[in-house]
């Protein structure tokens, strides 16, 4: 560096539009995570089912790869169920990314009182928030509503008919549940690392919300013989609610007694989204006050 | 001078107590010193002035522009070095500065080259591609001055930046402070409980007292107004005060042995050794002394803060020297 130019000068060049802000913190959040080589190999990964879907539903259009490999697959087997399905997995798959994304980015800026540098600049709490957020929502999207929809347009295109016309709310329902999944496990990734503020404890608190508390749940319903114990049952109440989205009966989701009412587990999802945004709301800051 | 901070009638609550208790007054130094004990509502103060907190009650204006009501195009002229260590441990030094930046608003391109400067202004350039979680606390002090410089803001806001420097570290960190204010450009408050590098750097200084402003005074005008006084340390001698004060001079004692006198322009210093010799007093210290910031800090704690809804208190009039 120039000798001459160690002294203090102000800056007067260009300036970024003050809306595209927060899109800095994306970069930078894109950029530390795909530092690590596993987290990569694991986004490729997540990519497996998506590479399979694709060549299911070409083989499924083409009679000549069928003759070759000697199979035979039935009408209508890409339906919504088969697509349901890979949302499933792959919401699984988003699921792992949230988990392993979500509270490094959050709790390593309370951890380090670094919120404080981001606060003290011209970007409020929301955009802090939408920041981070569009790293998980991005990630998410990737993993589930986007390639399903891209399933959904290729099986459009191969079927014709008006295939693709008459099964419009089908691209609808993956959208939406899509966007329900990527908006429950991103603001409770959110949530739950401002919350403890520690990584390891977010992680471990975000499994146990999704992995243990259903099982709290089942021995509620066992023992209290009742169904509502299925409420702390995400993973439940997300397939009940996708299973209504997507047209089709709960019969085939596993639960300890009866199910619970579909207004119920949308309320559910939506309050425990209300929750999160609340204690975002609550912790996310620069400076606590002490209350005496 | 043009005005930095406004204070009008400022009132913070936080718990259900009163931590900035009506605020008033104008502060338009280059470098303005933020005094107080602990709790006295020196950070209380600095947040506000980022925004953190919203008044109760009155208002704080930067600039001539009111805080809550421009909140991001204050920020964006703002730098903030806090206290506390606040980075991003697996970051290195210039990749965090960069990041700063950009979310100041810096283009991308901009925002690397004026991280690489910040950080060899405040000599850290051998440093900046080392993780910030090993940089030792003096270098983190410094990476905190980098990354509030970096955008070119036109008020910094340093809270406690010697804090546990050492002392040569200290006087780099008090030499690039005073070179940022005599580039004119920027004007620096410095919230310290070190009165010396208050007192070195500051220009202008308001004292708080449990959330009140107990003093706010220029520094730079009570340097002028000052008289130089000198200060004896003597052996008691009978009489001797009267015949100084029969020469003219305002004399003070403070029964230690020590006198404070203010030596009119007409009278030599070698009619004082001349009483001395006269009434058998032996001068064991002589000195030139100025009121130091020290001397005011003192009496504003002694004093008292300002009354509720009452302006501050004009800068302690020279008779206040001791009994002079």
């Amino acid at each position: 560096m120039a000798v001459y130019k160690r002294t203090y000068k102000a800056y007067r060049g260009p300036l970024t539009p003050a809306w595209s802000r927060f899109t800095v913190l994306s970069r930078y959040g894109f950029s530390t995570l795909f530092e690590s080589r596993f987290f990569t190999a694991f986004v490729v990964l997540c990519m497996v089912p998506f590479l399979v879907c694709t060549v299911f539903i070409y083989f499924v259009h083409s009679a000549t790869a069928q003759a070759i490999l000697n199979l035979r697959f039935g009408n209508n087997i890409v339906n919504s169920g088969w697509f349901l399905g890979f949302l499933g997995v792959e919401a699984w798959l988003g699921f792992i990314v949230a988990a392993w994304a979500g509270p490094g980015m959050v709790s390593k800026d309370f951890a380090n009182q670094s919120v404080q540098l981001y606060l003290s600049r011209p970007l409020s709490r929301a955009e802090y928030l939408l920041g981070k957020v569009s790293v998980l929502g991005s990630l998410l999207s990737g993993t589930t509503w986007i390639p399903a929809l891209i399933l959904f347009g290729l099986q459009a295109e191969l079927e014709g008919h008006g295939w693709g016309w008459n099964n419009l709310w089908l691209a609808g329902a993956i959208v939406v549940a899509g966007l329900l999944w990527i908006a429950l496990i991103s603001l409770l990734s959110m949530a739950l690392s401002v919350w403890v503020k520690w990584r390891i404890a977010a992680t471990a608190l975000m499994i146990g919300t999704f992995f243990l508390l259903p099982g709290f749940g089942a021995v509620v319903s066992a023992v209290m013989r009742t169904r509502w114990g299925n409420l702390l049952n995400f993973p439940y109440l997300i397939t009940l609610v996708w299973a209504h989205l997507f047209r089709l009966s709960p019969r085939h989701i596993h639960v300890v007694g009866d199910h619970v009412p579909l207004w119920a587990a949308w309320a559910v999802l939506l309050a425990v989204c209300g929750f999160c945004i609340w204690i975002l709301n609550r912790k996310l800051k620069a400076r606590e006050a002490v209350r005496g | 001078m043009a005005k930095v901070i406004e204070l009008d009638n400022l009132q913070i609550r936080l718990g259900g107590r009163v931590i900035l208790d009506r605020l008033a007054g104008t502060l338009s130094g280059k470098c303005i010193g933020l005094l107080g004990p602990n709790g006295s509502g020196k950070s209380t103060l600095i947040n506000t002035l980022l925004g953190f907190y919203r008044p109760d009650a009155g208002s704080v204006r930067i600039f001539g522009k009111d805080v809550q009501g421009h909140l991001r195009e204050l920020r964006a002229q703002i730098g903030y070095m806090p206290e506390s260590d606040a980075f991003i441990a697996d970051m290195t030094g210039v990749h965090f500065v960069r990041y700063m930046a950009e979310i100041s608003g810096l283009p991308p391109g901009e925002a690397m080259e004026r991280a690489h400067e910040a950080f060899f202004y405040v000599g850290l350039g051998e440093a900046r591609y080392r993780k910030l979680g090993t940089y030792s606390l003096g270098m983190k002090q410094l990476a905190k001055l980098a990354q509030a410089i970096v955008h070119g803001p036109r008020l910094l806001l340093l809270d406690e930046p010697t804090n546990g420097l050492d002392p040569e570290a200290r006087q780099r960190m008090l030499h690039l402070v005073q070179e940022i204010r005599d580039t004119g450009e920027v004007s620096v408050l410095i919230s310290s409980h070190l009165l010396r590098d208050v007192e070195e750097c500051c220009d202008e200084v308001i004292i708080l007292k449990e959330g009140r402003i107990a003093a706010l005074s220029n520094l730079e005008e009570e340097r002028k107004a000052n008289l130089k006084f000198l200060e004896l340390d003597v052996t008691q001698g009978n009489g001797f005060m009267e015949s100084v004060r029969a020469l003219g001079c305002e004399c003070a004692s403070f029964g230690t042995g020590t006198l404070k006198i203010v030596l009119p322009d007409n009278i030599d210093l070698r009619q004082l050794y001349r009483l001395a010799a006269e009434h058998s007093v032996q001068i064991r210290r002589m000195n030139y002394r100025r009121d130091s910031l020290e001397d005011i800090f003192l009496k504003a704690m002694a004093a008292g803060a300002a009354p509720a809804a009452t302006p501050p208190p004009p800068p302690p009039p020279r008779s206040a020297h001791g009994s002079l």
